[in-house]
Parts: structure tokens; C-alpha cells; sequence
């Protein structure tokens, strides 16, 4: 791979149906050997930005370089793609299934038949190599499917909505797999609309909605979007607390405990004002926690409105 | 290239291990064989014997219809008797490979020869040939028939010629047989006072008595005394409206009767009169498109004239089973959103064509188990002595029919195949493809309702005009195939042809490639348009 570029870079990208305009003006670049979530609520442009990366759907304007090809095409044999909704050929089995997206991708027919039967056995199908898929569970049939679209080995993995549909099990059965695929050094983009996968298994995160790029960087960049904050718990703490000038705002603590306060601070506050204050005061805390702000109330904050304004589109 | 064979590929052994495919295959050379047999099955099993009641109230006719109706039985028992022949002498007949040139006047001498020794065992006989056993059948005068003890001895002396080890011949049961009238019915009775009385025996409410069974009636056959003159009327009655063999033999004896009669009254000989009425004007046609010295017309001929029908029935059912079979599993792909990842892996252009020759190829198998079961069949049925079978793969299998079979199944397909596909594209279920299909059936019927009647006028103003138009091309011009258009029609439109090949399969692809990622609603024609515009990809 040519090192001087990412395995994905989009460059004033726009998409646009007649009037609509699906994608509107994103770039952002996905570096080497990292897994990147791309979220957004449904309608934010995520599938359609996917289409144009694989060169199913041609950009309105703007430019793509997929693993540094302008079009994927070009380089198929390296990319490996789920589309969000999943079906398989109902009559073939587990294993020619695999073995034919495999070969679609240049393996030869023996060789894919061989890696078909390792990775079912590898995840726990090993059982159902010779089913026809029709006969499977559906988080079976979803396993098959992204298995059928990394059995070539590459070096871009792009999965649209991996998770939808399975159940816990087979939802960490997925993120095994696609940490896997990490540690072989490859990259990976999946969308998703669930923050706890992407805040556990991703390094970078691209948000959009309503068509544009709200966000591109680290889970960390993104966290640090949103002010951090103190829950305490003492007698009188709330009413003293509050009137601290790095306070912007209280009220009763988001996880439901009894009598806990929750403060919420300007940028770059340090939390141990608080307790500075508090100890000052002579007021005894049975509770002091800081907060990281987590990627769902970061998504929250960043598409908030847009996101209902899909909603209603 | 690759891609487009992974692709073929894998439709093909899909299609192939479907159930559908391979009741497809054996459904047919069932129907054929059903559709021989069937007939055969249902005569030897079906049809009991007519019991019929006969009063003749003149002098004679009612012997010459009872003889009518003893020939008829005969007929029956003989024709069985030939296929008990043939049956019999079928391995002998295998290998002796030759033709064997018959001659119907030494055949009867021999036959003559052969009932002179049954009387006289110390005679020798010429033995008889087991293909004349199998053709005499065709050449006994109607005499011979009638005559009681030659018909018998004539079966005897036929029997006697099969091999040792042949089945016991079992005489059929009659096709009619005369009853008399039921107890308190008389002769002498009137007709009206008869027919009362038979009414309920003809309504099957009664059952008549003969010998010591009980039979169902189903005839009763008045000859008046004068059923020879001009307004005189033979009564026949029966329930059975159908079977009108009994009725339309005696009438036939009787009018020759009556003509004989008629004869002999105005003292013309009725010998000169038959010599006088076989006289016939013959003609021979001859082809101007064939080669000198090779232009008389024969029975090929006749049968390459209408060959091409057979072949574009062929054509229009192979056409549109598999067009139909790339809709469904186009429609499949795109509701199970597996073409998205297709597309991620070939070009919609690839996707498409591999799967347009997938297809075919189960289609063009599926037509060599057909072409090659009926064959099989009808080879097998007829015999090695069939001739007629010959004569049909010879007129058949021709350049020109089977280069334009090859050529128009190749681009009538294609044509509709792309066609069906891009339909496919833009649906995601049957029934949304049904609205676009109805249109297009009706399109394609045309074709099928002219089938019948360009072989009359090949080259005529209508079929010309047919020709010319591109969803039609494939079908007209192979019915005219045989008729040897003129070069410039056939590369004219066969250059149409291809050039609207390439023209829906330009429009499809883009279709297909916007459909099939579409969800939802099927686009309205407006936008389909707006589509091809290219201001939507």
C-alpha cells in the first residue's frame, strides 16, 4: 500500500438527488491500521457515503481515494463490504456462500472453499458449513454474511450497520471479529447508530447528520467536547456548590441515585475546585465522582436537533 | 471477463439444483410420452363394444349394413393384429437394416399362395419377410375381409408366420354388435311403438339382454323400406353424439347401393364409372429459390415450409421461461439486498451480463434435454422402419434453420433478457413486476398469433413489415426462414437486431444500475426517463 496515503480519504464529497442533497460537502480522512465508527442518526447520508466510497453510487461532485485508488473498483480485491441490510442466497450453503463472495474477489474456487470452512469453524458455525442458509438463525446468516465479505483477507473492511439485528452474544461475537481483523493490522470503517460499540472498540469516529460532517477525530477529541462533570452527595452541598462560578449548571444526578447533585463545568474547570470549596466549607461529601462525558451524550449534543429534523424528513 | 463467469457460474449451478429445473426437464418428455400413449391407452381400454339394435324394413339394405359393420369389426381386429406384428417381429425387424422395397401385387400373390397350403399342407410356402408381415395388413381388399373363413384363415396363416417365442395373440373385443329387440317388442311392431319401447335402453335407464349378459344400448338404426330414394330418411338413435362411426359407415355402404343402383337403372357400367371418377389432374410445384435441376417440390419440402413453426413456438417458450426465470431471481437479489455487495465486488455491467449467460445456460440445457428427449421418444416409438422420422431431422436440420434458430434464440434472448433484467431491477417483488409485464406480454403475443399464417405468404407485405420491427425480428424471421427471404431483409433486419440489442442492454444497464439500489415504491415512467437522461446516477 502506498504509505503517503490513508485507506480512505473523501475530499468535498457531495451527493445530490434532484433538489435533496443526501451528502453535503464532507472530507475526512481515515488513517492506516484503525477503527473508525461512522455514526449519525438514519438519514444522516452514512449509506450513501459508503455507496460512493465502493463506487456503487458516483459522487455529484468532490473526490474519493479509496487504499489510493480513485475508484474501488479498482482495487475490489482488497475491500471487504456488509451492506446494512442483510440477505443471503437462500439456497446455497454456509460455505459455497463465502466461498463465491471469495471468489468474486479473486481467490481461486478450492482455495476460497478451504478459507470458507476455516472461518465458520473459527467462529463457532463450524457445525453449519454445509447448511443451506435458508435453514440458519438469522445472527447465523449475519455471521456467514461478514464473513463472506472479509474471507479474501483485505486490507479495508467497511461494514455498514454490523450490529443491527443480533443479539447481545452474537453482538460481541461481531466486535471479536472485527478486532480480529484489526489485529492483522487492517482498517476498518463500520456505521452504526449504537454508541456503546463505537466508544468501545473504536479509535476514531466520523458523525454526520442531516448530510454533513459534524465531527471527525479521536473518541477522545470527541468526548472532550463536552464539559465534565461532578456528582456529589453531602448535606448542603447542592445549594453551596452551585454558587461556584465554574458551575454552569445542576441539577439532580442522570443515574437516579437518592440525593446525589450533579454539576456540570465550564471547559477546563478543574473538578477539584469543587472539592476545595466543599472541604473549605466544612461540608462532608459521601459521594464525589467525576464524570467523563460519554460518546452517546456527545452524539446527542452534536446532532440533537438535526437528528430530529431527520427524523421528520 | 472472469467476473462475468464467476457470476454466470453460479447462476447456472444455482438454477440447475433447483427442483423446478429438473421437473422442467422431466415433465416434459412425460407429456410427450403421455400424449402418444394416451390415445392409444384410452382406445384399447375405453371404448367397449356398441351393442346396437337393427330393424330393417327393406329388402337387402339391412345385410348390406350389417356387412358394413362386420368390416368395421375387422378393421379393428386387424389393425390390432398388426400391431401385435410388429411387436412380435420388432428385434428381427431391428436387424435386418435395410429397406425393404414392397410390392403390393406379389405381396397378395404370396398371400394367395400362403391360404392355398393351409387347405394343402404339402405345398411349400414362400415364408413371409417379418416387414411384409407388419405392411399386409394395409394392402387386404375389403372381400377378403368380409369373407368368413379367408379372414380366418388369414389370420392363422399370419400368426403362424411370427417367431416361436412370440405372445399369444387375444383378439380384441368387438367394436359393434347387433342385439336383438328386448322381450314385448316386435319386428312387425311400428316404428314409433319401437322407438317408445327403446327409449329408456337408450337413455342407459335400462339394460338389454343378450346371451346371458346384461348390455348397455347404444344405438338403434331404422332402415326404411324405400332407404334408398331421395327423400327417404335412415332413423338412427342414439345418446352418444359423438361417436358417429357406425352411422357414417352404413351410410356409406348404403349410398353406394343406392348409387349402384342408380347405375344399373340408367345402364351405365358402374366398372367404367369408378375407372371414369379415379381419373385426377396431378401436378408438380416447383421452388424457384432452389437449385437447378433440384427445384420439384417434395413431401421435405412441405414439411421444411412449416418446420419453422415448430421452432419458433421453441423459440418463444425457451425466451421467455428463461427471461422469466432472470426477473425472479433478479428481483430475488435485489429484496434480499445482495446486490449491494455484488456491486461492491463487479461492475453493474459485469453483474448484468454474467447473469444474462447464467441464465441462458440453463435455459440452452434445458432445451437440449427437451430437444434430445423427444427425440429419443419419437425414435423409439416409431421404430427403425419409420421413414417419416428421417424425413423430418432432414428437413429440420439445415444451415440456414439451425443457424437462425442458434442466431435468433442468441439475440431474442438478449433482447428480452436485459429487458426483463432491468425490469427486475426496479421491483422488489412479482407483483410489482406484473404491472410492467402485462404490457410486454401483450407484445409479445403478436408474434405467436402470426405464427400460423407467414408460412402461407413467407414473403408478404405483412410479414416483410413484422420483420422490421426489433422485439418481433427473432420470431418472423425465423417462421420465414425456410422461404429463403431475400439477403437484403435478412441482414437488414438481423443488423437492426443487434443494434437494439445493444440498445436495451445500453438502457438496462443504467436502469439497473439506479434500480437496484432503489427501495420502495418502483420508479413512475417519468422518472425511469428522467433515469436514462442520466440526471439521477
Amino acid at each position: 500500500m502506498n504509505m503517503t496515503t490513508s485507506p480512505i480519504e473523501l475530499n468535498h464529497v457531495t451527493k445530490t438527488y434532484g433538489e435533496f442533497k443526501a451528502v453535503d460537502d464532507i472530507s475526512f480522512t481515515v488513517p492506516e491500521g484503525t477503527i473508525c465508527g461512522f455514526l449519525g442518526p438514519n438519514g444522516a447520508g452514512k449509506t450513501t457515503s459508503i455507496r460512493m466510497m465502493l463506487d456503487i453510487l458516483r459522487p455529484s461532485s468532490g473526490t474519493i481515494s479509496i487504499l489510493g485508488a480513485r475508484r474501488a473498483l479498482d482495487v475490489r480485491s482488497r475491500i471487504g463490504y456488509l451492506p446494512e441490510e442483510k440477505g443471503l442466497y437462500k439456497k446455497m450453503t454456509a460455505t459455497a456462500m463465502i466461498a463465491y463472495f471469495a471468489t468474486l474477489k479473486g481467490i481461486a474456487g478450492g482455495e476460497a472453499k478451504r478459507i470458507a470452512g476455516e472461518l465458520l469453524e473459527k467462529y463457532g458455525l463450524g457445525s453449519f458449513q454445509n447448511h443451506k442458509c435458508e435453514a440458519l438463525s438469522k445472527g447465523m446468516g449475519q455471521k456467514v454474511q461478514v464473513l463472506a465479505s472479509i474471507a479474501h483477507d483485505p486490507d479495508l473492511v467497511i461494514l455498514d450497520e454490523p450490529f443491527s439485528g443480533l443479539d447481545p452474544v452474537n453482538q460481541g461475537v461481531m466486535e471479536e471479529v472485527i478486532q480480529d481483523i484489526r489485529s492483522r493490522g487492517k482498517t476498518i470503517l463500520f456505521s452504526t447508530h449504537v454508541m456503546s460499540h463505537a466508544e468501545r472498540i473504536c479509535e476514531r469516529v466520523v458523525i454526520m447528520a442531516a448530510g454533513r460532517l459534524v465531527f471527525d477525530g479521536t473518541v477522545d477529541d470527541a468526548k472532550s467536547l463536552l464539559p465534565r462533570r461532578v456528582r456529589v452527595k453531602g448535606k448542603g452541598a447542592g445549594a453551596a456548590l452551585e454558587q461556584l462560578k465554574d458551575v454552569t449548571h445542576s441539577s439532580p444526578s442522570s443515574d437516579g441515585r437518592e440525593g446525589v447533585v450533579e454539576f456540570q463545568l465550564r471547559e477546563g474547570s478543574d473538578p477539584q475546585q469543587l472539592l476545595k470549596c466543599a472541604f473549605d466549607r466544612s461540608i462532608s461529601l459521601e459521594v464525589f465522582e467525576v464524570v467523563d462525558p460519554n460518546l452517546h451524550e456527545v452524539f446527542v449534543h452534536l446532532v440533537g436537533e438535526d437528528a430530529r429534523e431527520a427524523a421528520y424528513r | 471477463m472472469m467476473q462475468i463467469f464467476r457470476i454466470a457460474h453460479r447462476e447456472y449451478m444455482e438454477n440447475v439444483k433447483t427442483k423446478g429445473f429438473w421437473i422442467g426437464i422431466i415433465v416434459f418428455p412425460i407429456l410427450i410420452w403421455m400424449m402418444i400413449e394416451l390415445p392409444k391407452f384410452l382406445e384399447e381400454r375405453g371404448i367397449p363394444t356398441r351393442h346396437i339394435v337393427i330393424v330393417d324394413r327393406s329388402e337387402g339394405l339391412g345385410e348390406i349394413a350389417r356387412q358394413r359393420i362386420t368390416l368395421l369389426n375387422r378393421q379393428k381386429t386387424l389393425g390390432e393384429l398388426q400391431q401385435h406384428m410388429a411387436k412380435a417381429t420388432e428385434e428381427q425387424r431391428k436387424e435386418q437394416m435395410e429397406e425393404l422395397d414392397i410390392d403390393p401385387d406379389q405381396l397378395l400373390d404370396q398371400l394367395e399362395q400362403g391360404l392355398d397350403q393351409l387347405g394343402n399342407p404339402d405345398l411349400e410356402i414362400q415364408p413371409f419377410k417379418p416387414d411384409q408381415l407388419v405392411k399386409i395388413g394395409d394392402l387386404l381388399p375389403e372381400q377378403m375381409l368380409l369373407n368368413d373363413l379367408q379372414w380366418n384363415n388369414i389370420k392363422k396363416l399370419l400368426l403362424s408366420q411370427l417367431p416361436d417365442d412370440a405372445a399369444e395373440f387375444i383378439e380384441p373385443p368387438l367394436r359393434f354388435k347387433e342385439v336383438s329387440l328386448p322381450e314385448g317388442t316386435s319386428l312387425t311392431d311400428g316404428n314409433q311403438q319401437i322407438e317408445d319401447a327403446l327409449r329408456p335402453y337408450l337413455r342407459s335407464e335400462m339394460m338389454l339382454k343378450s346371451g346371458d349378459e346384461e348390455v348397455e344400448l347404444f344405438g338403434l338404426l331404422i332402415i326404411p323400406e324405400d332407404a334408398l330414394e331421395p327423400e327417404s330418411r335412415v332413423r338412427f338413435w342414439s345418446s352418444n353424439l359423438a361417436d358417429n362411426d357406425l352411422i357414417d359407415a352404413v351410410l356409406a355402404s348404403l349410398s353406394e347401393e343406392a348409387r349402384q343402383q342408380e347405375y344399373d337403372r340408367r345402364g351405365i357400367e358402374s366398372k367404367a364409372v369408378a375407372e371414369v371418377a379415379s381419373m385426377k389432374v396431378r401436378s408438380i410445384k416447383f421452388n424457384p429459390n432452389k437449385s437447378e435441376g433440384d427445384e420439384k417440390v417434395g413431401i421435405r419440402d412441405k414439411i421444411r415450409q412449416y418446420a419453422p413453426i415448430g421452432f419458433v413456438y421453441m423459440l418463444w417458450v425457451a425466451i421467455f421461461t428463461i427471461a422469466q426465470m432472470l426477473l425472479n431471481n433478479t428481483i430475488e437479489e435485489k429484496s434480499n439486498r445482495l446486490i449491494e455487495v455484488l456491486l461492491s465486488s463487479v461492475t453493474t455491467t459485469e453483474l448484468l451480463l454474467g447473469k444474462v449467460l447464467g441464465v441462458a445456460a440453463v435455459g440452452v440445457t434445458m432445451q437440449c434435454a427437451w430437444i434430445g428427449s423427444l427425440i429419443g421418444i419419437l425414435s423409439y416409438k416409431a421404430g427403425p422402419s419409420a421413414t417419416w422420422i428421417a424425413d423430418l431431422i432432414a428437413a429440420v436440420i439445415t444451415p440456414e434453420l439451425l443457424g437462425g434458430f442458434a442466431f435468433y434464440f442468441i439475440t431474442g434472448y438478449f433482447f428480452y433478457a436485459f429487458l426483463f433484467a432491468g425490469i427486475g431491477s426496479i421491483c422488489n417483488t412479482i407483483k410489482e413486476a406484473q404491472n410492467f409485464m402485462s404490457p410486454l406480454m401483450l407484445l409479445m403475443m403478436v408474434p405467436l398469433g402470426t405464427m400460423t399464417f407467414i408460412p402461407n405468404d413467407p414473403n408478404g407485405a405483412i410479414a416483410t413489415t413484422l420483420s422490421w420491427i426489433p422485439p418481433w425480428t427473432p420470431f418472423v424471421m425465423m417462421n420465414r426462414m425456410a422461404a429463403s427471404p431475400p439477403a437484403s431483409e435478412i441482414y437488414g433486419t438481423a443488423i437492426m437486431l443487434l443494434i437494439s440489442v445493444v440498445a436495451v442492454f445500453w438502457l438496462s444497464a443504467k436502469i439497473f444500475r439506479i434500480g437496484v439500489l432503489r427501495s420502495g415504491q418502483p420508479p413512475k415512467l417519468l422518472e425511469l426517463f428522467r433515469w436514462l437522461r442520466g440526471s439521477h446516477s
